[in-house]
C-alpha cells in the first residue's frame, strides 16, 4: 500500500519537514481512522474470499457426494450380486445335502415301518387264527351245554306239567268237595240262624218290657224335678191319707 | 208373760219354714244362744257395764216366736221355753220321705203344710234321696211304708207291657 511507503515530497520539503508534516498529519486520530478503514477493507476482502471459498466448497462437496454415491452404489451392486451368487450356491449345496440325508433317513424309516407292519400283520393273523379256533371250540361247548340244558328243562317241564295236571285234578275234586260242604254249611247255618232268630225274638220280647222300663226310668229320672212331681205325690198321699193317719195315731 | 201363760210343746205351732227335726234342733240351739246373750247382758248391767244387746234372730226363730206369741222375757221364762222346745223336738211326729231327686225348700214346705193340715199339726219330714225311684216318693211312717215311686208302678205293670208287646208283634 502506497500510504505506508516513504515518498519524496513533490513540493520540495526536506525529510525532516516532511517527517514533521507527516507527523503533523499522521497523528493518532488519523492513524486510528486509517486502521479502521483498513480493518473494514480487510473484513470485506475476507468475507468475499470466504463466500467464494464456501461456494467452491459447496460445489466440491456436491460433486464429491455424487461421485461417492455412484461409487458406493456400484460397489454395493457388485457385492450384492457376488454375495447372492455365493449364497445361492451355498444354500443349494446345503439343501442338496440335507435332502439326500432326509431321503436316506426316510427310506430307512420306511423300511423299518414296513418291516414292523409285516411282523404286526403276521402276529395279528396268528392271533386271529387262535381266536377263531377258540371261538369255534367255545361255540361247540355252548352248543353241547345248551342241548343238555334244553333236555333237562324239557324233562322238568314235563314233570311240572304232570304235577300241575295232578294238582288241578285234586283241586277240582277239592272244589267239588268244598262246594258240597259249603252247601251243607249254608243249609245248617240257615237253620241255625232261623233258630237263633226265633230264640232272639223270644228273648227280645221277654226283655223288651225291661228295656222300655229302663228307658223310661232313664228318661224321666233326668228331667222330672220335685216341683213337677209334687201334685202327683200329694194326690197319692191324699189317696192314702187314712192309712197314714191311722199309722200316726198308733 | 208369766209361767202359767207359757204354752206347752203340744200347743206350739210350727211355721212352714220349719220342715225337719233338724230345724227344730236349730231353733233350740238358737234360743239357747239368745238366752245366754240375754243372761250375759243382765249380768253386765248389774256390774255397771251396760252395753246395748243386739239380738240377731233367724227368720225361722222369728216366725216361731211370732206365731206362738212368745217373748224372751226373764231367765226363768226363757228356761221354760227351752225346756218345751226340747220336748217338742223329742215328741214331734216324723215322717220319712225319700225322693228320686233333690228336694227344694218350696216343695218341702208344701208337703209339710199338707201333712200338718191332714195328718198332724206338728208333723216334720226326714228327707232322703234315692235316684232309683225315678219319680214319686217313698214314704215311711212309724209303722208302715207307702211306696208311691214310679219304679214300683212300672214293676207292677210289667206283665201288662209284655202282653202289649206280644200283641204288637202278632199284628206285624
Amino acid at each position: 500500500m502506497g500510504l505506508f511507503h516513504k515518498q519524496k515530497s513533490q513540493n520540495g520539503l526536506s525529510d525532516e519537514e516532511a517527517a514533521e508534516l507527516e507527523g503533523h498529519f499522521l497523528d493518532e486520530n488519523f492513524r486510528e481512522e486509517l486502521r479502521n478503514h483498513g480493518r473494514l477493507y480487510f473484513e470485506k476482502v475476507i468475507n468475499e474470499n470466504a463466500r467464494l471459498f464456501k461456494e467452491d466448497l459447496d460445489a466440491t462437496i456436491v460433486q464429491v457426494n455424487t461421485e461417492l454415491k455412484d461409487h458406493v452404489v456400484g460397489r454395493l451392486d457388485a457385492s450384492i450380486v457376488r454375495i447372492n451368487d455365493e449364497l445361492k450356491e451355498h444354500i443349494t449345496k446345503q439343501l442338496d445335502d440335507q435332502f439326500s440325508q432326509y431321503g436316506k433317513v426316510l427310506k430307512d424309516a420306511q423300511d423299518t415301518a414296513l418291516q414292523s407292519l409285516s411282523s404286526s400283520a403276521q402276529a395279528v393273523q396268528e392271533q386271529h387264527q387262535q381266536l377263531s379256533a377258540t371261538l369255534q371250540k367255545s361255540i361247540a361247548n355252548q352248543n353241547v351245554m345248551a342241548t343238555s340244558l334244553f333236555e333237562k328243562n324239557m324233562a322238568g317241564m314235563t314233570a311240572t306239567k304232570e304235577a300241575q295236571d295232578a294238582a288241578l285234578q285234586t283241586l277240582n275234586g277239592s272244589v267239588q268237595a268244598v262246594q258240597e260242604q259249603s252247601q251243607k254249611l249254608i243249609t245248617t247255618l240257615q237253620e241255625n240262624i232261623a233258630k237263633q232268630e226265633e230264640a232272639l225274638m223270644r228273648a227280645f220280647e221277654g226283655n223288651m218290657a225291661r228295656v222300655i222300663e229302663h228307658y223310661l226310668l232313664g228318661a224321666l229320672g233326668d228331667q222330672y224335678d220335685l216341683k213337677a212331681q209334687l201334685p202327683s205325690i200329694i194326690q197319692q198321699m191324699e189317696d192314702n191319707k187314712q192309712a197314714i193317719l191311722d199309722d200316726m195315731k198308733l | 208373760m208369766n209361767e202359767s201363760q207359757i204354752k206347752t210343746h203340744a200347743d206350739f205351732v210350727l211355721s212352714p219354714n220349719v220342715v225337719s227335726k233338724s230345724d227344730i234342733s236349730r231353733l233350740v240351739s238358737e234360743f239357747e244362744r239368745v238366752d245366754n246373750d240375754l243372761t250375759t247382758a243382765s249380768v253386765r248391767s248389774k256390774v255397771g257395764t251396760n252395753e246395748p244387746t243386739q239380738l240377731a234372730l233367724s227368720p225361722q226363730l222369728t216366725d216361731f216366736l211370732n206365731q206362738n206369741a212368745l217373748k224372751p222375757g226373764n231367765a226363768k221364762e226363757r228356761g221354760e221355753i227351752i225346756k218345751q222346745l226340747r220336748l217338742l223336738k223329742e215328741n214331734v211326729p216324723v215322717i220319712h220321705m225319700t225322693f228320686a231327686v233333690t228336694a227344694d225348700g218350696e216343695s218341702l214346705g208344701q208337703l209339710v203344710q199338707w201333712l200338718r193340715t191332714s195328718v198332724h199339726p206338728q208333723s216334720v219330714i226326714s228327707v232322703g234321696i234315692q235316684p232309683a225311684l225315678v219319680a214319686g216318693v217313698y214314704l215311711r211312717t212309724p209303722n208302715h211304708v207307702h211306696d208311691f215311686s214310679l219304679r214300683t208302678v212300672l214293676k207292677s205293670q210289667h206283665e201288662v207291657l209284655v202282653k202289649e208287646l206280644e200283641i204288637l208283634r202278632g199284628s206285624r
